[in-house]
């Protein structure tokens, strides 16, 4: 009986100990996804009626909000925003504007360089940074009928309905 | 009876102008300007659909591609006046590119040497300029000395950079400090050797 008791007891405590760890992982695991929800930049400025649409949610932008993948940029008849994005690439848009930005990586440590931004209707300016630097087709902006690649460094793009 | 033809052709005609309306209400198009860098300098751009590729090499050089299944229009010079119209809004808000600016050390010292004050007036004529709540302080080592010494040396070269701008004027909460040791070399040496250009601290002012 001595003997199967002294067996017994360690696994018990083997359990115990165990199970601490795990839940410790584990909130830390959340906590780190959270605290990692990925920067993609900021508003520098803004002027009228100017949005950050997120997860189907809008919010006014104001200076100094962050952004993150998967935002959507909108702003209304008299609307302006200013942002910079995390690789120091710098985006602005005009008024009745809507932009996605589907994807947004900066690590360059380990190698995920990529931005992609989808853009509804309106008019952008955007001027790139490290990512196009770092992969030359690392940028792009897609329209309902096309897509730019980016060699460039500086451009501007407009997109309409053909019947205004 | 006689009613019937009419309602044939409505019946074609009502779903045509449908179909016609639901084409064009999906149509819509792109125009690409290709613009002078901050610097002047001018780029390449390749804008492309699924049916081919335009590139753009001059300034203010556009193209338009009005939907998926037609190449994108020859690139044609546009004026610079009425680029900047159309663009004005999205031009008027587009902010100042970030800067970088780095300040260099003397071996084991944190102490701003009288040029890299002066390099502190571009620092805040930067700030300034752009209005930055964004500013970046980071520290840095070479690979002379033990990892725990240079964290704390490339720390305090960081802080005396931000402790000037904030007697300047600037407000710390803008500010961000970080320290990196000689982890993040700008010229990477084997471990022990003295490299003037890593004892430094780099600012970005966004």
């Amino acid at each position: 009986m001595e003997t199967e008791n002294t067996s017994f007891e360690p696994k018990l405590e083997f359990m115990k100990f165990s199970l601490i760890p795990i839940c410790l992982v584990f909130i830390l695991v959340i906590g780190m996804a959270e605290a990692n929800e990925p920067r993609a930049g900021f508003v520098k400025n803004v002027s009228g009626q100017a949005f950050i649409e997120r997860n189907k949610v809008v919010t006014a932008a104001k200076v100094k909000d962050m952004l993150r993948e998967n935002d959507i940029l909108v702003t209304g008849n008299n609307g302006a925003m200013g942002v910079i994005l995390q690789d120091n690439s710098v985006m602005s848009i005009g008024s009745n504007t809507r932009l996605v930005i589907s994807k947004f990586a900066f690590e360059p440590a380990n190698e995920k360089l990529s931005f992609i931004a989808q853009i509804k209707k309106g008019t952008v300016v955007y001027l790139t940074g490290l990512i196009a630097k770092l992969n030359h087709s690392g940028v792009r902006f897609e329209t309902p009928a096309a897509t730019c690649g980016i060699r460039g460094t500086h451009f501007a793009i407009k997109v309409e309905d053909s019947g205004n | 009876m006689k009613n019937k033809p009419l309602l044939r052709i409505r019946n074609i005609i009502l779903p045509l102008v449908f179909f016609l309306l639901l084409i064009s209400g999906c149509a819509s198009t792109t125009q690409v300007v290709l613009l002078p860098d901050p610097d002047g300098k001018v780029g390449t751009l390749e804008v492309s659909n699924v049916k081919g590729t335009q590139t753009l090499n001059q300034a203010w050089q556009a193209t338009v591609s009005a939907s998926m299944d037609r190449i994108p229009s020859e690139p044609k010079l546009l004026e610079e006046e009425k680029v900047r119209q159309v663009f004005r809004e999205a031009l008027e808000a587009e902010p100042i590119p970030p800067v970088s600016f780095i300040i260099y050390f003397r071996t084991d010292r944190s102490a701003l040497s009288t040029e890299s004050l002066t390099l502190l007036t571009k620092v805040m004529d930067a700030i300034l300029s752009r209005k930055s709540t964004d500013i970046i302080i980071s520290g840095h080592t070479d690979a002379v000395g033990a990892i725990d010494y240079n964290h704390r040396l490339s720390l305090r070269r960081a802080k005396a950079v931000a402790d000037i701008l904030i007697a300047r004027g600037i407000d710390r909460q803008n500010i961000q400090v970080t320290y990196h040791g000689k982890g993040n070399p700008l010229v990477p040496t084997p471990d022990g050797r003295p490299e003037p250009r890593n004892r430094r601290v780099e600012i970005t002012v966004r």
